[in-house]
């Protein structure tokens, strides 16, 4: 066995993210590891590859037969577990070869780095591989796919018996997903296993010889590729959990407060949101699922008007075409975010709750520019109380509130600026259940007062569970709308996957 | 916010640092405790405080000015070819120094902002082109100005203190004042907080950062006019090394480099706790350099104190 | 990410741009020996005078404007004999720019240099290798040390004042308002001057000779700034402090400001040198009792005449001592 692993658990401050998780690979496999986000994939991955270094979890496992108790990355690399990144861990500015031998650059009598011998031996790496660049071209110099090439040498370079490849064929051409499987095929015949970690189930039964399935933190099945298919799979990602699907309690929708019409969205001269159409009404909450990547989070700041260029459509928000194209219009037109990483882009984390709370109305609580503090004292009062918020007080630092308190923060400077329409981006994420019930009661009040929400959710259970319509995304354009009724959650997950899958692989 | 014993300590420490260096200074040099130098310090404060006011406002927004030393020369400069050459009086020299010291402060936060350079950089660069720029306003020469001048320096007569105190304390109570109960302080402390999470919050950062900027340089305007009434000329030579002390007396007071918290009060106990180090060092007999070293020195103790109380 | 909307491309144009602004415009005032002015030569040029560069000290101090004026009306009248470029220095310590000057007149095709230096020894490895150019090397207002001078073969004529008879004047005219036994304390020069060090030399001559007490001897650096910081500072450790010997007039200004701000205008005495247009004001109501007049004018004038005497005969003339007026009012 190449890598055996049993019972593994790792907890984060309150949040279980694998639980009792186990994981074989064996000599010269391609085995892929399937899961939704969250599902624990990162985190087993950082495990084994020794980010999170012995003692910093339970259970335990074995790399070729030797117990493993990695205390840093270094170790792990030692031991020929190597990690081919999503967001390539290279370095532009050297050259191909160097890039290979980072760290470990051949060196005459001990001191000078031998760059002949580099570029040889990085050569050779590459030729290995099926590939002829010239190791002493900056890497900067290839595409993307060749620097995943690269990437690939390396690891092997080392020795690597072990390659971890996450989302590898994410930024990948057509043609270049061919070499790539090819390659893999190759090491494969070579002896060399490969934890396959991606979202493209047809990409993932062309190559594997297995299947496992994590779902919210737990090995729930492994699967012979041979014996199974994508629905079969799709399934498992998904399973059965029926507890919060009654957590809406929906008004009558009111007037169109939101409508959005063939939204066209580039960053950075890439083409990231087409074709993007809905309506928002009042006292509505809509849900925005999809995978990572698939342009949720974006197409809410972009509304918000802190991402993207437009390059079509149009947005009418309370039947006015606003020009949406800074914070403060948006929070002056009705519109405000609460962002998904509330400790970097949501909270200023030394202040207090107090200050945090009134910081988007300072300009309706004060006169002259001198803020009125009865005024602010009082509408601070009363969102900390409706909203619940356990700290000491208004003058607590809100860097020590827990996750739910200072994302019951964040909502509550949102709301003190009552915005027609409010955007949540996530709004549970590291929450523990009980703050997540409170949030969820908060949004039916919201709509109850007339307010229309838009509900971005990695998690399908909380998406189907709270909204009256689901929007799915893949690969920045719509994939699906669904009602309340007709939505499953298989349904959302093959939407989400962005293709009709057929129910079995020929 | 600190809890209100936090706040208070720091205040006593300061206090206690003071104290320390006035009994340290009053063994080693005779005549330091004396009404003498008691006036001697209270002379090199205004100009002292009205920057240091606003440079406290600056950097709780996570930005600093490295050029007001020669934004000083410059305004000093300024008014001396005014009331020397066109023959106007103090009052619109005044005006012209406060009007001259804001817009290069715009300029500066401008290019900060707009170009999205550190503030750092561009007031470096700003101070070469202001120095350069007293240089040829006054063609290298120092302007004799005389009485005329001298009025706002001296003491009030019947009081101990001159205008010039009066109208820095005026500014120490207002920059705090707008610290603590504006909305402009709020968005000043929100933005050197955390920018991001400020302009998401609809805080108008790059507008912030701007007044914080000018604000900056229109007190340093003033205390360009405050210099030239010691002297009773403006010399273009004037302001060489005011930056570090101006940014020792900030940090000594606590308000931290990287932005978000500040005191203007406690830079007020920096201000008293740099002039007084520095009479002192003079009194001693410590040639100019060892000054330097000793000021440098004193930045990097309090910069180094405020990260180890952040981390604690 | 969240909120940084500029292309990527265009980041990095941007920030080349700001970079190659800020690098021209560094470079811009940086090109002129940083803050030393040179203006074009005088009229009336055909370019086949010799040119005389006449390098200063701080032309902040109104001593050196008062040279310069003397040295261009000299050159007016004697248009046809020469080119003149005048240059000087940003403050009194600059001693590196005044490097650059000479070099840089050297380089200007310069067949005489006529210097003020900032520093008595540092500038004469510099001056030695415009003389190896052939270039004709005169003295003026402070004396470059003898020895330096010797062991580095440098040849050259010095016009000056005796510097030490002038501050021994002042000195005793000052001590006719004092009482033997009173407290003074003496504001010199940059130390490593000469001329400063004769200076303090003469104020310690007429001290001693009145029985004055002297308390202490600080550095001013001939800047009216610091020469303030020095003053304010010795009125409060020297309470019975009677007077403030100061080696030029700029400090004696900054010094009155000092004793003004004390509130010991009238008990403390100043004294003074160079007798430039500012110190009037102060003579006249009694601030100031005494300063010394160089005739910067002159002294320009006279070092110009020696250079030229010098390239006629081929050799470096003899020194020239020029007077020295004591004046009060």
């Amino acid at each position: 066995m190449m890598l055996h692993a049993e019972h593994l658990t790792k907890r984060f401050a309150g949040v279980t993210a694998l639980h009792d998780v186990s994981f074989e690979l064996r000599p010269g496999e391609i085995h892929a590891l399937c899961g939704e986000n969250g599902a624990g994939k990162s985190t087993l991955i950082n495990l084994l590859s020794g980010v999170h270094p012995h003692g910093s979890y339970e259970g335990r496992f074995e790399v070729a037969g030797r117990e493993a108790r990695f205390r840093s990355i270094r170790d792990a690399a030692a031991s020929g577990i190597a990690v081919i990144h999503q967001e390539l861990a290279c370095i532009d500015e050297m050259t191909i070869a160097e890039n290979i031998f980072l760290g470990r650059e051949p060196k005459r009598w001990g001191v000078w780095v031998d760059r002949a011998s580099a570029e040889r031996s990085a050569a050779e790496e590459l030729a290995k591989l099926g590939v002829s660049i010239d190791p002493s071209a900056p890497l900067r110099s290839l595409g993307v796919g060749h620097k995943q090439l690269v990437e690939i040498a390396k690891a092997l370079a080392r020795h690597s018996r072990i390659l971890i490849l996450d989302e590898p064929t994410a930024a990948l051409a057509a043609h270049e997903v061919e070499v790539l499987m090819t390659i893999l095929r190759d090491l494969r015949a070579r002896g060399i296993s490969c934890i396959y970690i991606s979202h493209r189930l047809e990409e993932v039964f062309d190559i594997a010889d297995r299947v496992t399935v994590l779902r919210d933190g737990a090995t729930v099945c492994t699967l012979e590729a041979d014996a199974a298919d994508e629905a079969v799979v799709v399934r498992h990602m998904v399973g059965r959990e029926i507890a919060d699907l009654h957590a809406r309690s929906a008004p009558p929708p009111g007037q169109t407060v939101l409508t959005v019409v063939d939204l066209a969205v580039t960053d950075r001269g890439e083409q990231r949101l087409r074709d993007i159409s809905f309506d928002l009404r009042a006292g509505e909450v809509l849900g925005i699922g999809g995978l990572m990547g698939a342009g949720r989070s974006e197409l809410l700041m972009h509304l918000f008007g802190v991402w993207g260029r437009r390059t079509a459509g149009r947005v009418v928000l309370m039947g006015h075409t606003v020009p949406l194209d800074d914070p403060r219009a948006a929070l002056k037109s009705g519109i405000a975010l609460v962002t998904e990483d509330r400790r970097r882009f949501g909270l200023l984390l030394e202040e207090s709750v107090g200050f945090n709370l009134s910081l988007s109305s300072l300009g309706e609580l004060s006169r002259a520019g001198v803020i009125r503090g009865r005024e602010e004292a009082a509408a601070n009062t009363h969102w900390f109380e409706s909203l619940g918020i356990k700290a000491s007080g208004l003058r607590g630092i809100v860097g020590r509130l827990s996750g739910g308190n200072q994302q019951k923060v964040v909502i509550g400077r949102a709301l003190m600026t009552r915005p027609k329409v409010v955007m949540l981006d996530e709004p549970t994420r590291g929450i523990d259940i009980g703050a997540k019930r409170e949030i969820y009661a908060l949004i039916n009040r919201l709509t109850a007062d007339g307010c229309a929400v838009l509900l971005v959710s990695s998690e399908l259970f909380e998406l189907l569970g709270l909204s009256d319509r689901i929007l799915m995304l893949h690969d920045g354009a719509m994939s699906g709308t669904f009602n309340r009724n007709d939505a499953t959650p298989e349904t959302l997950m093959r939407a989400a996957l962005g293709a009709a899958i057929p129910t079995r692989r020929q | 916010m600190r809890s209100r014993l936090g706040r208070f300590s720091d205040l006593l420490v300061l206090l206690v640092v003071w104290g320390g260096l006035i009994l340290l200074f009053g063994r080693l040099s005779s005549g330091f405790l004396s009404t003498a130098t008691l006036g001697a310090v209270a002379n090199r404060i205004p100009a002292l405080l009205l920057t240091a006011t606003g440079m406290t406002l600056l950097m709780v927004t996570g930005g600093i000015d490295l050029s007001v030393g020669s934004v000083l020369g410059l305004c000093g400069a300024v008014v001396g070819v005014a009331m020397v050459d066109f023959g106007w009086s103090l009052t619109g020299a005044i005006l012209l120094s406060i009007l001259l010291g804001s817009f290069v402060g715009g300029v500066n936060g401008l290019v900060s902002v707009k170009l999205r350079l550190p503030s750092f950089i561009v007031s470096l660069g700003m101070l070469e082109i202001a120095r350069g720029l007293a240089f040829l306003t006054t063609h290298s020469q120092t302007k004799y100005i005389g009485a005329a001048v001298e009025g706002i320096g001296t003491a009030i007569h019947g009081w101990v203190v001159s205008p010039a105190f009066v109208v820095a304390l005026a500014a120490v109570a207002a920059g705090q004042a707008m610290l603590s109960y504006t909305v402009l302080g709020r968005y000043l402390i929100a933005v050197g907080a955390n920018q991001e999470a400020a302009s998401l919050s609809g805080v108008p950062v790059d507008r912030t950062r701007l007044w914080a900027h000018a604000i900056l340089g229109g007190l340093t305007g003033f205390a360009a006019v405050i210099n030239c009434s010691r002297l009773g000329s403006a010399d273009p030579n004037a302001g060489v090394g005011f930056e570090l002390s101006v940014i020792a007396a900030v940090v000594v007071g606590g308000t931290s480099l990287l932005g978000g918290r500040g005191s203007v009060v406690k830079s007020l106990l920096g201000v008293l706790i740099v002039a007084t180090l520095e009479a002192g060092l003079v009194q001693i007999g410590a040639t100019e350099p060892l000054k330097r070293v000793v000021t440098g020195a004193v930045i990097v103790v309090a910069v180094f104190a405020d990260t180890w109380r952040r981390r604690a | 990410m969240v909120t940084d909307r500029a292309e990527y491309r265009s980041d990095r144009t941007r920030v080349l741009l700001a970079i190659a602004g800020l690098a021209a415009i560094l470079g811009g005032t940086g090109c002129k020996p940083a803050g030393g002015s040179l203006d074009s030569p005088a009229p009336a040029s055909s370019g086949r005078q010799p040119k005389v560069a006449l390098i200063m000290k701080s032309l902040a101090n109104n001593f050196f404007a008062t040279m310069a004026d003397g040295a261009r009306r000299h050159q007016a009248e004697h248009t046809a004999d020469y080119e003149l470029s005048v240059a000087g220095i940003k403050n009194e310590t600059d001693l590196n720019e005044q490097v650059n000057l000479v070099e840089q007149a050297v380089a200007q095709g310069a067949v005489a240099i006529v210097i003020a230096p900032a520093d008595s020894k540092a500038l004469v490895p510099a001056l030695k290798r415009a003389q190896q150019q052939g270039v004709v090397i005169v003295n003026i207002d402070n004396r470059l040390d003898a020895d330096v001078v010797r062991r580095s073969g440098l040849t050259m004529s010095f016009v000056g004042p005796d510097n030490r008879d002038g501050a021994r004047r002042v000195g005793l005219a000052l001590a006719a308002k004092l009482k033997p036994g009173d407290d003074v304390a003496i504001i010199e020069g940059v130390t490593t001057a000469f001329n400063g060090q004769q200076r303090r030399a003469g104020f310690e001559d007429a001290m001693q000779a009145a029985g004055m007490h002297i308390v202490a001897v600080q550095s001013g650096e001939w800047e009216m700034e610091k020469a303030n910081n020095v003053a304010t500072n010795l009125l409060a450790a020297h309470p019975s402090l009677k007077a403030l010997l100061c080696a030029n007039d700029n400090m004696a200004i900054g010094a009155a400001a000092a004793v003004a701000a004390a509130g010991k205008v009238h008990s403390v005495l100043i004294t003074g040198f160079d007798d430039i247009a500012a110190i009037k004001p102060l003579l006249a109501d009694g601030r100031v009792v005494a300063t010394a007049d160089q005739h910067a004018d002159q002294l320009a004038a006279f070092g110009i005449e020696l250079a030229l005497e010098a390239l006629k005969e081929g050799k470096a003339g003899g020194d020239r001592t020029t007077a020295v007026d004591l004046v009060t009012h």
